[in-house]
């Protein structure tokens, strides 16, 4: 879960991190309320939650008092890769000497946590990190390791600060390594870290991405209004619907419904349909065990797109079992009715009663199940992907 | 011969008076998982479907003998459970829920290592030795004992595989379910160095997806392996920067997309099956 920058900065200053003077402006009036308590010059910060603001726009820097609230306005007008612009941090502007680079993240790969710092900061680490990789220094630690003082000041050292600064960049260092662990973060970069004209090193920026799966250890989050948010821009109205639904779904292009079991076959099943000439209309992933509600609402969300002319269907009951699977689509047939012709597949655990929920299903009202083929394990997968690219073109 | 779990693997089930514990409890035993005690704290004494329940795991291991463990429990007790049965010297662990703090993954991994236990997942469908034993949520309608080994990120992707190699009459020696948490117990290359070492397994069918560093970490291993390594990506055709179900499975810029790993792992000497078709076919190639 990615974080605002002020809501970051927020929980920075608690770790005694030093912050620039400012304030949080929701309208141009309050923009100009704010850069009048802190005195010219200010910068302009739009908050959104994507990278490459700067380069989008989002960030003005002015010196003249009067131009604030037009380019507030301005600022309130835009959107920055889909997202709207609806907060503006405020912020006294710093005589930048020098932008440094510090970050701390989770080596997956080598189950470590890295901290790095450089001395390019105000750029794109990872570019640095390509171009200039002797600029770049770490210290990885164990997932239970402290990260000492020593280590801090010796990162400071290798950065090019001279030493009446190490001791201060350690406290920082530290700081965002205690907030990174208090939080369960995945990511907490000050980039720039700037050192200013008199000599402080001050945090100008902030990024933050937590551990959503954690978010249950950290309920003071909630009471300072940080809550489990959505990141991505504009949705479609379908993808709205499916988020209200608790239910992960993306559209594409295509024209044929996917209505896949796990997220792995969801992946790969979007990949078999262009293998073999189709174009799938969406993406999407029943999660773990759905309810028969679930189910049936998926099929809704494809039914109801006009841009859908057939639907390939995908069970292989683990844990989602194949009972539960036909009790949703029976569900949707009866409530809902299935207008597009439809090619499934049902196998895994449970399918034996899954066969039978469909069977009595239909002896009691065939009608329902008209548009359905229906197999089991005796086909290959590849066979309904293939067939289900048959129907969309039947039908286009 | 299997890697990690076989008919005398002595398996608890921690969380075994839950839904999900008993539930497949009962599956695994009726396909002969050696199941002999589960845990679940406070209602050591009582039995689920005739399996002993203790407090702990240690009991479990002290009592039993016990060296694998399957764990049902909810996401913020599933990292110390398994911490708890890697303490008390259970050998391989399988860590069923999903949605565990990557903190807790770490935590979980960095114990395995230092006491020498494997585990695998969180998020994982589990593993299965056909024939043999079930440890986890697999469904076994599809396995069949033979001579392929096979690891996924994902649950349904294994059962896939599996179906088709039992189609083709290859069958499988074990198959494992890495699981889709961004942080895993195991990853790739330690599954591929397991089944190279073991003499049942002829080739082994390796299933990775979008996202991550897993599929990149395992080029040295494959490189170096005895035997021939077949692989699957999805996500070819997947959105970039769009997430796509596991919290894995997400592309950042080049990083992880299915074709930087397509390309790594072939030209780690690796076979890509678009689909699970290509598979037989490139067995047969290959002469096995």
């Amino acid at each position: 879960m990615r974080l605002y920058e002020y809501e970051a900065k927020k929980l920075f200053g608690k770790y005694g991190i030093p912050l620039p003077i400012g304030g949080l402006a929701k309208s141009a009036k309050e923009a100009e309320k704010i850069s009048g308590e802190i005195g010219m010059p200010v910068v302009l910060k739009s908050q959104v939650l994507t990278g490459g603001r700067g380069k989008a726009g989002g960030i003005k820097i002015e010196d003249r008092a009067e131009a604030i609230p037009g380019l507030a306005e301005e600022l309130f007008k835009l959107k920055i890769k889909g997202f709207p612009v609806q907060t503006l941090l405020v912020e006294k502007a710093l005589e930048i000497k020098k932008e440094l680079y510090l970050g701390i993240t989770i080596n997956r790969a080598e189950y470590k946590i890295t901290i790095i710092a450089s001395d390019s900061g105000g750029v794109d680490i990872e570019t640095v990190a390509a171009e200039h990789p002797e600029k770049i220094h770490r210290v990885e630690l164990e997932i239970d390791d402290p990260f000492y003082s020593f280590q801090a000041i010796r990162l400071a050292g290798e950065i090019g600060l001279p030493s009446e600064k190490v001791r201060d960049f350690a406290k920082i260092a530290l700081g965002l390594f205690e907030f990174f662990k208090s939080y369960d973060a995945k990511l907490a970069e000050i980039n720039p870290l700037v050192l200013t004209g008199s000599g402080d090193l001050i945090a100008a920026d902030a990024r933050v991405s937590l551990d959503d799966d954690a978010l249950f250890r950290h309920a003071d989050l909630k009471d300072m209004g940080i809550e489990k948010r959505h990141e991505e821009g504009e949705l479609t109205p379908r993808e709205t619907q499916a988020r209200e639904w608790g239910i992960p779904y993306l559209d594409l292009d295509g024209d044929i419904g996917m209505f896949p079991g796990g997220a792995g076959f969801g992946i790969m099943g979007n990949d078999f349909i262009r293998y073999f000439g189709g174009q799938p209309a969406n993406f999407m992933d029943s999660g773990g065990g759905p309810t028969p509600e679930r189910l049936s609402r998926m099929l809704v969300l494809l039914d109801e797109n006009p841009q859908v002319k057939a639907i390939f269907g995908a069970r292989f009951g683990g844990i989602s079992r194949c009972d539960d699977f036909a009790k949703g689509v029976v569900k949707f047939l009866r409530e809902h009715g299935l207008s597009k012709p439809m090619v499934m597949r049902m196998t895994g655990n449970m399918w034996q009663e899954g066969v039978r929920i469909f069977e009595e299903a239909r002896k009691e009202s065939p009608e329902l199940f008209e548009k359905i083929e229906f197999h089991g394990i005796e086909k290959p997968i590849e066979e309904i992907a293939k067939r289900a690219v048959e129907l969309a073109r039947e039908a286009g | 011969m299997a890697i990690l779990l076989t008919k005398r693997s002595k398996v608890i089930v921690q969380g075994i008076t839950g839904g999900g514990g008993s539930f497949h409890t009962k599956r695994m035993m009726e396909y002969g998982t050696n199941i002999v005690a589960g845990t679940s704290p406070g209602k050591g004494g009582q039995t689920v479907e005739n399996v002993p329940v203790r407090n702990t795991a240690v009991e479990c291991v002290e009592e039993f003998g016990a060296d694998f463990s399957v764990i049902f429990l909810p996401a913020q007790f599933a990292g110390e459970a398994a911490l708890e049965a890697i303490y008390a010297g259970i050998k391989t662990v399988v860590v069923v829920p999903e949605h565990i703090p990557i903190a807790d993954m770490m935590k979980v991994r960095k114990a395995a290592r230092e006491r020498g236990a494997v585990v695998i997942g969180s998020n994982t469908a589990g593993l299965i030795t056909p024939g043999e034993a079930n440890a986890g949520i697999i469904p076994d309608i599809a396995f069949a004992p033979g001579r392929i080994g096979t690891v996924s990120r994902s649950g349904s992707l294994t059962y896939y595989v599996a179906d088709m190699l039992t189609r083709a009459g290859y069958g499988e020696t074990t198959c494992v379910g890495l699981g889709g948490d961004p942080v895993l117990g195991s990853t790739f290359d330690e599954i591929l160095r397991l089944f190279d070492k073991d003499d049942s397994t002829k080739a082994i069918v390796m299933v990775g997806e979008i996202g991550g560093v897993y599929e990149e970490r395992a080029v040295p291993t494959i490189e170096k392996l005895s035997k021939p390594v077949i692989f699957m990506i999805g996500g070819v055709f997947a959105p970039p920067g769009k997430r796509m179900g596991h919290a894995g499975a997400i592309v950042e810029g080049n990083l992880g997309t299915a074709n930087t790993k397509i390309a790594a792992l072939e030209k780690a000497g690796g076979y890509h099956a678009r689909t699970f078709m290509d598979i037989p076919e490139i067995l047969q190639r290959l002469s096995i």
